[in-house]
């Protein structure tokens, strides 16, 4: 393909990516106005942006909408980032030695099934109803998923390229820094993004667990008082955020995995 | 004795083509098999094969596929244990891989979030050599297969071709005393892999590097063999023995025309369809 076809190729995708929302937007619009459903159930976007709006200016129930942005996002990539290190970590482990993985098998096979919300319960009467239980309860979804996923990239790696580096004089740590680590990186970066959406889902439950901020917060005391148009805005905050960090890290995994796929 | 038993730097250009029939003959072997055998889950593929390989010497493997030709080449490298008797390089028991034998694989195995010049530096990071010295040798193997102005470029930008000479300058770039080639270019096109033949065997006689090739094409083998052994009943140990009586230097193209090669390949079809 030449350059200008790829330019070409590159401009049309972003042209579609962009005009899939718009048109969906403007056909709710449409139906709004129409009267096809109930302003309660379904709003038009017009006074979901008055609300948004309204939020922007003057917060929601006394705090400012950038503070429950921030609560949330403090939350999300405290237990993220350490969820992430201990899953890649652990996962990196298990797929390296027969030892750990079998010592890990059972504890992990038997929590990754749970739904993290079956947990809410148990965690609220381990740790309460504060930041401790919302933060592990991301925390250990993400560490579940980033696990699996570093062990699944581990044997990714093929025979041949460990033999030749072993042969080229590499010692264990050596073909494990230079050559499983980097056959592992693609799967660790699929994973980072699923992780990613897992960990914005179970932000909105963990909040359900009391507090006075967060969007999930937010999002449930608007329900609760049928602020529907307040309801939709937090929502379409917490899906532009999960839109922003899956761009960001799909870019980032272009850029560290530039190999793949082109082999 | 005044054999160099450890090859010669490929970075001193002044090293002379060496005479390997004529080493070979008063040379300890650089490489031995005693009556080794294999078995895959006790299946034996192979079973009392005894050989010896003088330095600087270049035996083809030449074989039908399944015959055993990378079982034996594992073996060498040290990625497989000989079930029964040992294999030996340099009068020392093979126990595992080292840099002292270096391995070109079939389809490359080159490491793709490397580039050309840190693929080729491999060994010498391992060993832990400086950041500089690294750049200058991968410069100088780029330069020795004739890929000077790719060494900042990544392996898959490269054509297969290519990718087989960062293969091959990685593997110099360690020094090796045996070189273990597994049908290397039989994946490539026909110009491709007759001017990478060539390049073998001009290696060989800059670096006096031995090298096993592996190989199931019966002009590969009597192009670049100072002998080959056919492979015909490994389950038994038997093998056939060809020398290869070619004017040097080898890599001559026009040798592939040569009285000597065509009647020497319709012996060895033959031997093989008998
Ligand atoms: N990992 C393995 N496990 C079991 N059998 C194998 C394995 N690798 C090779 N074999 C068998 O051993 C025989 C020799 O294989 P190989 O040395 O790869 O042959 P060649 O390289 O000559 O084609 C074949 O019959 C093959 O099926
Ligand atoms: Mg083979």
């Amino acid at each position: 393909m030449s350059r200008t076809d790829e330019r070409r190729e590159r401009l049309r995708y972003v042209l579609v990516a962009t005009l899939s929302p718009l048109a969906i937007l403007a056909l709710w619009a449409f139906a709004a106005a129409r009267g096809w459903a109930s302003p309660i159930i379904l709003p038009p976007p017009s006074a979901i942006w008055a609300s948004f709006l309204d939020m922007a200016t003057n917060g929601y129930s006394g705090i400012s909408l950038w503070t429950h942005v921030g609560a949330s996002l403090a939350r999300v990539s405290v237990a993220y980032v350490a969820g992430a290190a201990l899953g890649v970590g652990l996962g990196l482990l298990r797929g390296r030695s027969r030892l750990i993985d079998a010592l890990l098998l059972a504890p992990s096979e038997l929590l990754r099934p749970i739904p993290p919300l079956g947990l809410i319960p148990l965690f609220i009467l381990w740790f309460g109803v504060g930041e401790t239980s919302k933060v592990l309860l991301i925390f250990l979804s993400v560490l579940l998923i980033m696990m699996v996923n570093a062990q699944a990239g581990v044997r990714a790696c093929s025979l041949d390229s460990l033999r030749a580096a072993q042969s080229m004089g590499a010692n264990r740590w050596q073909v494990f820094r230079f050559v499983v680590l980097p056959s592992a990186l693609p799967q660790i970066m699929t994973g980072l993004r699923v992780a990613m959406g897992t960990a914005l889902t179970i932000l909105v439950a963990s909040e359900l667990l009391g507090g006075d901020r967060g969007l999930g917060f937010l999002i449930l005391d608007a329900s609760s008082f049928f602020r529907t148009t307040y309801v939709f805005a937090g929502v379409a905050v917490i899906g532009l955020i999960g839109l922003a960090t899956d761009r960001g890290l799909a870019w980032a995994g272009r850029r560290i995995v530039h190999w793949e796929g082109r082999r | 004795m005044t054999v160099a038993a450890r090859p010669l730097s490929p970075l001193e250009p002044g090293a002379a083509p060496l005479q390997a029939k004529a080493k070979a003959a008063d040379a300890p072997p650089v490489l031995k098999f005693e009556k080794v055998g294999f078995a895959y889950d006790g299946r034996t593929i192979m079973r009392d094969v005894s050989f010896a390989v003088g330095p600087g010497e270049l035996v083809a493997l030449l074989g039908p596929s399944g015959c055993g030709k990378t079982t034996i080449l594992n073996m060498v490298a040290g990625f497989l244990r000989p079930t029964d008797g040992v294999a030996v390089v340099d009068g020392r028991e093979i126990v595992g891989p080292g840099p002292d034998r270096g391995v070109v694989f079939q389809a490359a195995a080159l490491f793709d979030w490397m580039t050309v010049a840190e693929n080729i530096a491999f060994s010498l990071r391992c060993a832990g050599a400086r950041k500089s010295e690294r750049r200058a040798v991968a410069e100088e193997m780029a330069a020795l297969v004739g890929l000077t102005g790719f060494e900042d470029a990544y392996p898959y930008q490269l054509s297969g071709g290519m990718r087989q000479r960062v293969g091959l300058a990685r593997v110099l770039a360690a020094k090796p005393k045996v070189m273990l080639m597994d049908e290397p270019f039989s994946a490539l096109d026909v110009q491709t892999r007759e001017s990478l033949q060539e390049e073998v065997l001009r290696i060989r006689d800059r670096t006096g590097c031995t090298i096993l090739f592996v190989t199931h094409a019966i002009d590969e083998a009597a192009f670049l063999g100072d002998r080959i052994f056919l492979l015909n009943d490994l389950k038994s140990g038997a093998y056939d023995t060809f020398d290869v009586d070619l004017p040097t230097p080898r890599a001559l193209p026009e040798n592939r025309l040569h009285p000597s090669f065509l009647r020497l390949r319709e012996t060895i079809y033959r031997r093989m369809r008998h």
